[in-house]
């Protein structure tokens, strides 16, 4: 369901930090060198998610920040994650108002987009630094992460979601 | 937007011109990482924040990992310790092989130097005889080799027994210890004649008839007399160890122990056959001569 349908409680700040610790931890795994590619950037989804739900709380300010903590962890450029994180929020900003009330599958693909600009950005961004093509399987995170919007959401949106009774 | 809108529309800056410090702030970066390394503290400041997280994230496959490795390494110790307990017994019963094959190799390179002079055949000790009253042997040369009753077995130090058994592939020795068997002897020192009587698998040999004034002393070595016609002249037979004289009795217990190892080794010689001994006299006059036969 849109947002926009529903009278939803407010979200607690620390409920935020909670959900951007819960996905750095999850980006931090240590994941199988083979499954590497297929393990959706969390905190990518989490950003868009945030932008698009509570784009007073969280913009591009977070999305650098968290993009540097993701550099750092990742051991990459410095920047890297974070020009993209960047770009990505801002892009969801830019149209947040329209995004915010399709439904979800509409919304797993706008963030499959988002989430593909961003990889294409850090990855072009690698290899004009010189890295190679580091193959297909790449990408194969974004369609995972879009995959799973639709219950992310869900269950994001639970914790806000008032009881019926009280609706009523 | 205006100057008078209310405060909850303030949103500070644009996201458009957020975006553009951001980005702009993000290439910096970028540059200043990549082709000048200038960035090192600030990476430190933001990994020292992001440790709790790493550890937080990594401690609960560390701990699986550990647990499982501390599981697997329990398993694995004791199997490993079993496996080199084996080895060890293994190893030690080679070292136990190596020297019995030792032995075994002085011991044949003695019966080959016997071999050498007598001509016999070299046979080895399948077991031993599995009736508990008799002292026998049971050897794998048989009819097949030509063995045949009455044939004497030697080793390297002396009289084993003799054959009185034989199958086609084995043959049976009686040895010089069984019960009542006779060899005639006589003491390497004087040449007094005597003969030797077995008592029974594993009790010394004895010496009967011996008057307790006849010349006999601890240590004399025992030969073979070679007048039954069965046993050579002169093979070692056995050592007087002890002589019991005792003066309510006519005659001295004599006894011996074979020089022989006749529950030692897994060789031994078989003696051929001898060559056609002299005949028989057939004169009553010469019976005195003849000994006794052999002591079956």
């Amino acid at each position: 369901m849109p947002i926009s349908r529903q009278l939803l409680r407010p979200v607690s700040s620390s409920f935020i930090l909670f959900t951007f610790v819960l996905s750095l931890s999850i980006n931090l795994l240590p994941w199988q060198a083979g499954l590497i590619g297929f393990a959706p950037d969390f905190v990518a989804l989490f950003i868009i998610y945030w932008t698009l739900n509570q784009p007073r709380r969280i913009g591009v300010g977070w999305a650098f920040f968290l993009g540097l903590l993701m550099d750092v962890a990742d051991g990459n450029v410095l920047g890297q994650h974070a020009l993209a994180y960047t770009v990505i929020a801002y892009l969801t900003l830019a149209r947040q108002r329209q995004l915010a009330v399709f439904p979800f599958w509409q919304q797993a693909f706008v963030a499959l987009a988002l989430m593909l600009i961003g990889q294409v950005l850090m990855l072009s961004l690698r290899m004009l630094m010189g890295a190679p093509f580091p193959g297909w399987a790449y990408f194969a995170g974004c369609c995972v992460a879009a995959f799973i919007w639709p219950p992310l959401s869900n269950i994001l949106l639970s914790h806000q979601r008032r009881p019926t009774t009280e609706e009523l | 937007m205006q100057a008078s809108q209310p405060a909850f529309f303030k949103q500070g800056p644009k996201p458009l011109t957020r975006f553009f410090l951001f980005s702009t702030l993000s290439i910096c970066l970028i540059v200043g990482d990549a082709n000048y390394q200038m960035l090192g503290p600030v990476r430190q400041q933001l990994s020292v924040l992001l440790y709790p997280l790493q550890w937080l994230v990594t401690a609960p496959f560390e701990l699986i990992k550990d647990t499982s490795t501390f599981l697997s390494r329990q398993a694995e110790l004791l199997g490993e310790n079993r496996k080199l307990h084996d080895a060890q017994l293994v190893a030690s019963v080679n070292a136990m092989k190596l020297k019995a094959l030792e032995a075994e190799n002085a011991r044949l390179r003695l019966l080959n130097t016997i071999q050498a002079s007598q001509p016999s055949q070299l046979t080895e000790i399948l077991y031993n005889g599995r009736d508990p009253f008799s002292a026998r042997l049971i050897v794998d040369r048989g009819e097949r080799s030509n063995i045949k009753e009455g044939q004497i077995a030697v080793d390297a130090s002396g009289v084993i027994g003799q054959v009185v058994r034989v199958q086609p592939m084995t043959s049976e020795i009686r040895l010089i210890s069984d019960r009542n068997h006779m060899v005639p002897v006589q003491i390497e020192r004087n040449q007094l004649r005597t003969v030797i009587y077995g008592m029974g698998r594993g009790l010394p040999l004895e010496i009967r008839n011996m008057s307790s004034n006849s010349e006999i002393k601890e240590g004399d070595t025992l030969i073979t007399s070679g007048i039954d016609g069965l046993y050579p002249a002169g093979l070692p037979v056995a050592k007087v160890f002890k002589i019991e004289r005792n003066t309510g009795n006519a005659f001295a217990r004599i006894y011996c122990t074979p020089l022989a190892g006749i529950d030692q080794h897994r060789f031994l010689l078989i003696l051929d056959a001898n060559q056609a001994a002299a005949p028989y006299p057939s004169n009553a006059s010469d019976v005195g001569a003849i000994k006794k036969k052999k002591g079956r």
